[in-house]
């Protein structure tokens, strides 16, 4: 029973952290394991929801404005912003629902997956973290997603689904930051999201562009393209 | 005496609202599929007929067979007076067994309905058998690590002791890893039970049953204690939500948390409607992919919990 008081003296914000933490790692985990191209999209936008949910716990925890228009943010381009135009622009104009495209299996995907989230908590250890952190899981939990992400980037072959692997990188990322690093410059981290999702807009456009000319924009053939 | 009471009144709880739940579970999946569906007293129906009726036995069949049903029922009976489904005060029988061992003793009533799936030499009886222990084998390890997962929050293995850690530390509840453990242990109720992405419960197609394909050779009475014995596995899992149990032993509380348990069924019931009208069933050879999920995401969770230091 000891052990459940120790929890309780855990602030509430650092219990919300937690669960936020886990539940991006979940979604994580879903866009790895999910062969739809239309489900891999929505658990994205799923994932991006819920780290505004985040952002705006670590807005209240630390009083700060910028994180409340990162969280906005975050919500208007990644949640709702991306998913949408991905559908519009895969589901609906070129009418692709499916990415059975995938350089594994889907169950060595997952192992993978486990490994890499083992990896995650064996380099993170709790000896490790410094003292007076919020949430102590987020850090083990944002290196797992960031590691997903590049793994899903790995495994698929469709580049759309390439792009939004980098873009769940980009919210491992986010996560760590807003949690361990509170006083960042809000324009810094403001200049690189603005960047990314800039980025991956405009490599969207160049992909469509690219698929209505080839119809086809798995990796293996985009290779043929080089000079 | 009110122990023993509160007690005999658990078990025929879980024994007369099990049925129900499956229908009402079937009615709501055919309104959302715009249909009309079955009434929900349709199992009661079905179980009233089959006990009336004679059972025929093959002449092939042996001792296992006959007797499968009675050990089955005897095992879920066992089961539903060991976790708290109306009150969390330990009841008199609380002792018999931990979280551990009520699997086990799932496991026992899995394995003589296989035996007897096997016993007869049909067809469909060893299909079943053999679907069923393959994906038997896989659940259960995965099955072990989410009670890990609880264990590690509450810091015990008895699943009265477990209620209380957890309804008394609202924090305990969101725990990283609570949640990762509850979310493997829905995903292995949905395989214990059939339901969708795994099997569809709606009706026993040859080709694809696992469950159904073992108790096929049996009707009458036999087939009425096999069937209430599937039908309650799915209202026992709902005991991982800990609140609104009564907390003392007397009667009244006891009663009360009746219709509050019809609230959580309902909740419970919401998340599988949901997920069985909206995803399709997976090719056979899938469920490992799933089961394999489920087992990372418990054994996620318990790593996280050295991070978290609890």
């Amino acid at each position: 029973m000891s052990q459940v008081e120790q929890l309780s003296a855990t602030s509430a914000a650092g219990v919300l952290l937690d669960l936020s933490g886990v539940l991006i790692l979940l979604a994580a985990f879903a866009c790895l394991g999910s062969k739809l191209l239309n489900r891999y999209v929505a658990y994205y936008g799923a994932q991006s929801v819920v780290l505004s949910f985040a952002a705006a716990v670590a807005a209240v925890t630390f009083h700060s404005v910028e994180l409340w228009i990162l969280a906005g943010l975050t919500l208007a381009l990644k949640g709702i912003g991306i998913p949408l135009a991905t559908r519009r622009l895969l589901v609906q104009r070129l009418e692709l629902k499916r990415d059975v495209a995938m350089s594994t299996g889907l169950s060595t995907a997952l192992i993978a997956g486990g490994a890499l989230t083992a990896f995650a908590y064996l380099v993170t250890r709790p000896q490790l973290l410094p003292h007076g952190l919020v949430a102590n899981a987020v850090v083990p939990l944002s290196t797992a997603v960031i590691l997903l992400g590049g793994l899903a980037m790995v495994v698929r072959r469709h580049t759309v689904a390439q792009l939004i692997g980098w873009l769940i990188v980009e919210n491992g990322v986010f996560l760590g930051a807003i949690t361990l690093v509170a006083t960042f410059p809000f324009i810094v981290e403001a200049g690189i999201f603005l960047d990314i999702v800039a980025g991956v807009l405009i490599m969207l456009a160049f992909v469509s562009g690219i698929t209505r000319q080839l119809a086809e924009a798995s990796s293996t053939e985009l290779r043929e393209l080089r000079g | 005496m009110v122990p023993v009471v509160v007690q005999v009144l658990q078990s025929l709880v879980v024994l007369l609202l099990s049925p129900l739940y499956v229908s009402v579970l079937a009615r709501a999946e055919a309104i959302v599929g715009s249909k009309r569906g079955p009434s929900v007293l349709q199992p009661y129906r079905d179980l009233a007929k089959l006990l009336r009726k004679g059972s025929a036995v093959s002449d092939q069949a042996s001792w296992v067979f006959r007797g499968a049903p009675f050990v089955a029922f005897a095992c879920y009976l066992t089961v539903s007076a060991i976790v708290p489904v109306i009150t969390n005060d330990p009841l008199p029988l609380a002792c018999l067994a931990d979280l551990i061992g009520g699997a086990f003793v799932l496991a026992l009533a899995g394995f003589v309905t296989s035996l007897a799936g096997l016993d007869t030499a049909s067809p469909e009886g060893g299909l079943g058998a053999s679907r069923a222990s393959w994906i038997g084998s896989m659940a259960e390890p995965a099955l072990i690590l989410v009670f890990f997962t609880v264990g590690v929050v509450s810091a015990s293995d008895n699943p009265y002791l477990m209620n209380h850690a957890i309804a008394h530390s609202p924090y305990a509840l969101v725990l990283p890893t609570h949640v990762l453990g509850l979310v493997a242990f829905f995903m292995i109720v949905l395989v214990e039970n059939g339901r969708i992405p795994i099997d569809n419960p709606a009706g026993s197609i040859e080709i694809s049953m696992i469950e159904e394909g073992r108790v096929l050779e049996y009707s009458g009475r036999g087939y009425a204690l096999m069937k209430l014995f599937l039908l309650s596995t799915i209202l026992m899992s709902v005991f991982v939500i800990p609140w609104g149990l009564g907390t003392s032993n007397d009667l009244m509380s006891a009663l009360v948390a009746i219709p509050v348990l019809a609230g959580k069924l309902a909740l419970a019931g919401a998340a599988i409607v949901v997920l069985d009208t909206s995803f399709a069933k997976l090719r056979f050879f899938r469920i490992a992919e799933f089961l394999g999920a489920a087992f990372l995401l418990a054994l996620v969770g318990v790593a996280t919990s050295y991070v978290i230091g609890a």
